[in-house]
């Protein structure tokens, strides 16, 4: 069996393989946003979305299209695609499907505790959830007041409780303290999924061990960025950061140190692929953020993942992709619908 | 009738719509289906065209058609068959169409949702009524149960009022309910919750419901439970309201005492049975409405369907500059060019439009389409060829000639009588119910192929007859209809066989040169005695594989000659000495010699002789190594003409290799320019208009004018490399293809005898069994072994060697015969009608909702 993986691979993964690469061929292509940035209001998009794969997911939607609708059916769609493959998986895929969806998760429980310490209803917050991390317990989240409560009470059955043994704590919630709590969320599932991925080993080791290298640094450095001007130890900071990534132990150590944005520039100075990131991202030259960056190298590392095959990567980077078009889409929408054509060009061409 | 043997003329028009009544003609064009129809603006995306709202209405209406579609089916209601397909409706009167559709919708869709949210409070009430007999199960119980308890609790409490303590009654806290339903599937982990999220300070009773129930917001027919939750105080009460709603569990208001809660269950019976027959009247109006729409929602369908389609034709047309009327271009038939113009004359008739639209004729340097007309006989055949390529335009057709040729092949591999008698009646019952509805409307796509393949079936099927009855052959016996021409008492009275001859010789040999033996040729196929012979398979292979060889020389010279008819007809008569003669001599030369010895074979050598017959596959051989090897020559001279041959074959070789690219060479660069090349180069499809403009004053329309007189312009670069390379791929391909093709014709001898053995060992296996046993269950047997071999002859021999043969013939067709002329780049001919848009309700996306995913 091991080292031998190609040969038995199509036997349990095949079919699926080839689905999701036949979806992956639906993924909106150039010339298709150049025909979208053109139009003029937003029925014009829904007629051109027509003629590509979505197909008139949006037909039945007959007056007052909106943005968000657009994007609800969106992600709808994705996740009909993703049920499927889902069922119809054999482990250790179904595993590997399962921490795709572990991310979504952590979003929607952190969304759902901000949202209650704003007091905010659940009924209006659930809406807004990213469809794909749904789980039972979620509505009763905003019954929690500390952490340990709320794994004690309500995730401890969910997947999520295998990322929370280091982060309890009995401090209440409170804005900071959910960002923390997020973090440091990430940081174990990150580590996770990595060791998972390497214990998988073969072309699923090489191919998603870089993409989640990638988005531990890429979590370092948005850290990093974002605790300048709160009261965040040093140290505490540290141990928000990932460590499967490329840049653990010295970049992070440096990263930890670092006071402002030339030193973490400086830091990523150290590495190839980042120094490029960083170079052009300074401060509005040509009006690309740092954000946007770290998208169009993720995006550039999973449209990768599908040159090779006999390996799990495909269907997180179809996930990832198909995110990144959600957000492309509704870009171009927002831009529609606002009238501000001028940044409208500010989307992530993927193929 | 000139059209059967190569594609229709074509012709370019400009037609000019008046943008009053240019809806109409095309409306008329669409329902005649003469011309085809070219995009005037490549360039313009979808939705910025003309008449993009027009199209989004078209869909609107459709949508609503769909749901229309949809309800109507939900209840059940039959459509009714629309016999005459309605024209499409004149633009004013789709605002009426459209109001009513809308009218409908509105109507429709506010009764359902009345009628979802009767149902849904219907289900409701049942839900409660279910829960409040199951929760007083739980009541009694607890009550007889904490009998006990009780009075050791109240002691407490009292002691806690007289301390000052914090207590539950001072908190203006009490014992609180909930009760509910929640889905089986989803108890454990609720209780689990319920009991972390609380610390166990509620008490949780519940009991499985024993029948299902719908649930009121998914309509899932599911497993419920229902609970009942009782604790003390306020906070824990929000907390487990919380969790409840987070589970989906439907909560219901507890009634404090029995006798609220039989009055409760009094009023729930009530009402329950007032909703359900009001549930009744609503099932009962929506049922009228729909029967109402039902009448004319077919109609609708097709009319829609056929705006939006005229919608889309307009689309691909240009305004000219006035922007009074619409230009269109289109690809039309010559001889249908009057026809054209009438449709042209009643469109604007009937939009009453003061100018009328015209038609112009303008020149094209493009490829017009080819068109074929076909009928039901004739179309099977054309489907082959089309499969293949269709036909470049105005090419020589090989469908006519494949109407004969294919079935004849056909049959030489399929040759049984009795199963060509099969076949037949079964093509001829096709036919003869090809008007009846049933069966044309059947959705089973492999009876489609077949009745589409009636015509086909049914030629097969007389073919196999004759070449059975060639063969001797019904299910693998022989019939002796003239009695045979061999005699066995002639070998008795001659040679004086005896019975005891008989009986100690295994096998026995006829002598045909003993007189009175053989008494002459069996007048129609082959004599019957051979099906006794034991040397038959040999006696049959010899005969079969010769006849296959020639066979397939006529098959080939036939397809060579046929390219002679293109290369007159493109004025390409160098091609003709060029290529055609020298092909044609290769082939004759060698495998037409070949025939011609088999022949000669056949009529020289009688039965005194035969003995002393050569072989000719030695003589071919020989004719090669030009030596005789000391074999006696066929006939005086032979040496010499067979040298001949061969070299007349070897120098046809470099004739077909070079003769074309110098000739064309020297055409270019000698100076004699030819103008009659005439060729056809596909060119985008863009628009003419401009030369069309400048061209359209002198051109009257009826001056006949013939599309080659401008293709001179569009002439190639001529460059002697590609061409030389062309031909050399040609010729290597063709001297090779000769051998192979050759060859491969002798598929005809492997099918055949591969299909009479198979219904050999059928006939030998299965009903011989029968026949041997003669008692009284041998007539059981027997009928048992009939079935089998009826079902075996069948499904076997008539339905898999049919396909084989079948598909052999295909490559027999496609390959050896159209590659020696049929070039098939053409373009087909697909005019704009009505009648090929998709029919019926299903077909076209607006019943029922396309799954999402796969």
């Amino acid at each position: 069996m091991l080292g031998f993986s190609e040969l038995n691979f199509n036997v349990d993964n095949g079919y699926l393989e080839g689905l999701v690469r036949g979806f992956k061929a639906g993924i909106l292509k150039r010339p298709d946003y150049q025909n979208l940035a053109q139009c003029e209001t937003l029925e014009d998009l829904k007629l051109h979305l027509q003629s590509t794969d979505y197909g008139n997911f949006l037909s039945n939607e007959s007056e007052d299209l909106t943005v968000s609708k657009i994007d609800d059916k969106m992600k709808e769609k994705l996740l009909a695609e993703f049920r499927y493959l889902r069922s119809h998986s054999l482990q250790p895929l179904s595993t590997f499907l399962d921490y795709i969806t572990y991310s979504y998760m952590i979003d929607n429980m952190l969304l759902l505790i901000t949202g209650a310490l704003h007091q905010r209803p659940a009924s209006d917050l659930l809406p807004r959830c990213h469809p794909l991390g749904m789980f039972e317990q979620m509505g009763a989240i905003s019954i929690a007041q500390t952490p340990t409560e709320l794994y004690n009470a309500i995730l401890v059955d969910t997947p999520l409780a295998q990322f929370f043994q280091e982060s309890l704590s009995e401090i209440n919630l409170d804005e900071m303290n959910t960002e923390i709590m997020r973090n440091k969320l990430y940081k174990v599932y990150i580590e996770s999924f990595h060791k998972f991925c390497k214990e998988e080993g073969g072309v699923t080791e090489e191919v998603m061990c870089p993409i989640l290298e990638f988005e531990a640094d890429r979590r370092a450095f948005t850290i990093t960025v974002n605790s300048f001007g709160t009261d965040l130890s040093r140290e505490e900071r540290h141990g928000l950061f990932p460590t499967c990534g490329r840049l653990s132990p010295q970049g992070l150590s440096m990263l930890a140190q670092s006071e402002d944005h030339e030193q973490v520039k400086a830091v990523a100075d150290h590495y190839a692929e980042y120094k490029l990131i960083f170079e052009g991202s300074g401060l509005s030259s040509n009006n690309k953020t740092l954000e946007d960056r770290f998208f169009e190298h993720e995006v550039k590392l999973n449209a990768l993942a599908f040159l090779s095959q006999f390996h799990f990567g495909v269907f997180y980077a179809y996930v990832k992709l198909k995110e990144q078009e959600t957000r492309n889409v509704v870009w171009i929408a927002e831009c529609i619908a606002q009238r501000q054509k001028s940044k409208i060009d500010n989307y992530i061409p993927i193929f | 009738m000139g059209s059967v043997f190569r594609s229709e003329e074509m012709c370019m028009a400009q037609l000019f719509l008046q943008s009053g009544s240019a809806y109409d003609c095309i409306s008329e064009l669409g329902e005649t289906g003469l011309v085809e129809f070219r995009d005037l603006n490549p360039s313009v995306s979808s939705f910025q065209r003309k008449f993009v709202s027009e199209i989004k209405r078209c869909e609107e209406m459709e949508r609503i058609l769909g749901y229309l579609l949809r309800e109507i089916r939900k209840m059940g209601i039959p459509l009714p068959d629309v016999e005459v397909s309605p024209v499409a409706p004149p633009p004013k009167q789709v605002l009426e169409i459209m109001e009513q559709l809308q009218r409908l919708e509105l109507e429709l869709s506010e009764v359902a949702r009345n009628k979802e949210k009767l149902q849904r409070n219907l289900l409701e009430l049942t839900e409660y009524g279910l829960m409040l007999r199951l929760t007083r199960g739980f009541m009694c119980r607890s009550e007889r149960d904490q009998l006990g308890p009780q009075y050791e609790e109240f002691p407490f409490l009292e002691k806690d009022n007289v301390t000052g303590c914090t207590s539950m009654q001072r908190l203006g806290a009490k014992l609180g309910f909930i009760s509910g339903l929640i889905q089986r599937a989803k108890m454990e982990a609720f209780e689990r919750m319920l009991w972390r999220a609380c610390k166990g300070y509620t008490i949780f009773s519940h009991s499985e419901l024993d029948e299902c129930v719908q649930d009121p917001d998914t309509g899932e027919v599911t497993k419920s439970v229902v609970f009942l939750i009782s604790f003390w105080g306020d906070q824990i009460g929000q907390k487990v309201q919380k969790i409840c709603d987070c589970y989906h569990c439907h909560l219901y208001p507890h009634p404090d005492s029995a006798e609220e809660r039989d009055e409760v269950l009094e009023s729930l019976k009530t009402r329950t049975q007032d909703l359900q027959t009001v549930l009744h009247r609503t099932d009962e109006y929506l049922r009228q409405v729909l029967d109402r729409a039902s009448e004319s929602v077919c109609t609708w369908v097709i009319q829609v369907k056929k705006m939006k389609a005229i919608y889309h034709i307009l689309n691909l047309c240009s305004f000219d500059v006035t922007n009074k009327c619409l230009i269109a271009e289109v690809w039309c038939p010559v001889n249908d060019l009057t026809a054209l113009r009438r449709a042209l004359e009643e469109g604007s008739r009937k939009g009453g439009a003061t100018i009328p639209s015209f038609v112009n004729r303008i020149p094209s340097n493009g490829t017009p389409p080819t068109l074929l007309r076909t009928n039901k006989f004739t179309s099977g055949f054309q489907n082959i060829v089309d499969a293949y390529g269709v036909g470049s335009y105005r090419e020589v057709n090989p469908a006519p000639y494949t109407i004969v040729t294919f079935p004849f092949l056909f049959a030489v591999m399929f040759g049984d009588l009795g199963h060509g008698v099969v076949m037949a009646l079964f093509a001829l019952w096709m036919v003869l119910c090809e008007k009846d509805p049933k069966v044309t409307r059947s959705k089973n796509e492999i009876w489609q192929m077949f009745f589409a393949g009636r015509y086909m079936i049914l030629m097969m099927g007389l073919f196999s007859i004759y070449t059975g009855l060639i063969y001797n052959e019904c299910f693998s016996k022989s019939l002796n209809v003239f009695s045979s021409g061999w005699s066995v008492r002639a070998m008795f009275t001659e040679l004086h066989w005896t019975n005891e001859t008989l009986r100690t010789n295994p096998l026995l040999t006829l002598d045909p040169n003993v007189t009175g033996v053989f008494n002459g040729v069996y007048p129609f196929g082959i004599d019957p005695i051979w099906n006794m012979a034991s040397n038959r398979l040999t006696f049959l292979n010899s005969y079969k594989m010769k006849m296959s060889i020639i066979v397939g020389v006529l098959h080939m010279s036939f397809g060579i000659v046929l390219g002679v008819f293109n290369h007159l007809h493109f004025r390409q008569k160098f091609n003709l000495y060029l290529v055609f003669v020298p092909e044609l001599l290769f082939l004759l030369c060698l495998f037409g010699y070949l025939g011609v010895m088999i022949v000669y074979k056949w009529l020289a050598f009688s039965v005194r002789d035969s003995s002393m017959a050569p072989s000719v596959l030695v003589h071919f051989i020989n004719m090669f190594l030009m030596k005789t090897d000391g074999e006696t020559p066929l006939y005086p001279g032979q040496m010499v003409v067979q040298v001949l041959l061969v070299v007349t074959a070897l120098l046809s070789v470099p004739v077909l290799l070079l003769g074309k690219p110098v000739y064309l060479y020297w055409l270019h660069h000698g100076g004699r320019s030819q103008s009659s090349y005439r060729g056809y180069e596909r060119v985008q499809r863009g628009s003419v208009e401009d030369l069309s403009v400048t061209l359209s004053q002198d051109m009257e329309e009826g001056v006949s004018h013939s599309d080659h007189s401008i293709s001179r312009e569009a002439h190639p670069e001529f460059d002697l490399g590609s061409v030389l390379l062309h031909q050399a791929i040609h010729t290597i391909e063709y001297c090779l293809g000769c051998i192979s093709n050759s060859a491969s014709y002798l598929r005809l001898w492997a099918l055949s005898l591969a299909h009479a053995q198979l219904s050999e060992v059928l006939w030998n296996m299965v009903i011989r069994l029968g026949l041997r046993t003669d008692s009284r269950a041998g007539s059981v047997l027997l009928a048992l072994m009939f079935i089998l071999f009826s079902v075996l002859t069948v499904s076997i021999l008539l339905l898999m060697e049919g396909l084989s043969a079948f598909l052999h013939a295909l490559r027999l067709h496609w390959v050896e015969f159209q590659n020696k002329f049929y070039g098939g780049t053409g373009v087909k001919f697909i005019p704009f009608a009505f009648s090929l848009l998709p029919s019926g309700l299903d077909q076209d996306g607006l019943m029922g909702e396309a799954p999402s995913v796969l």
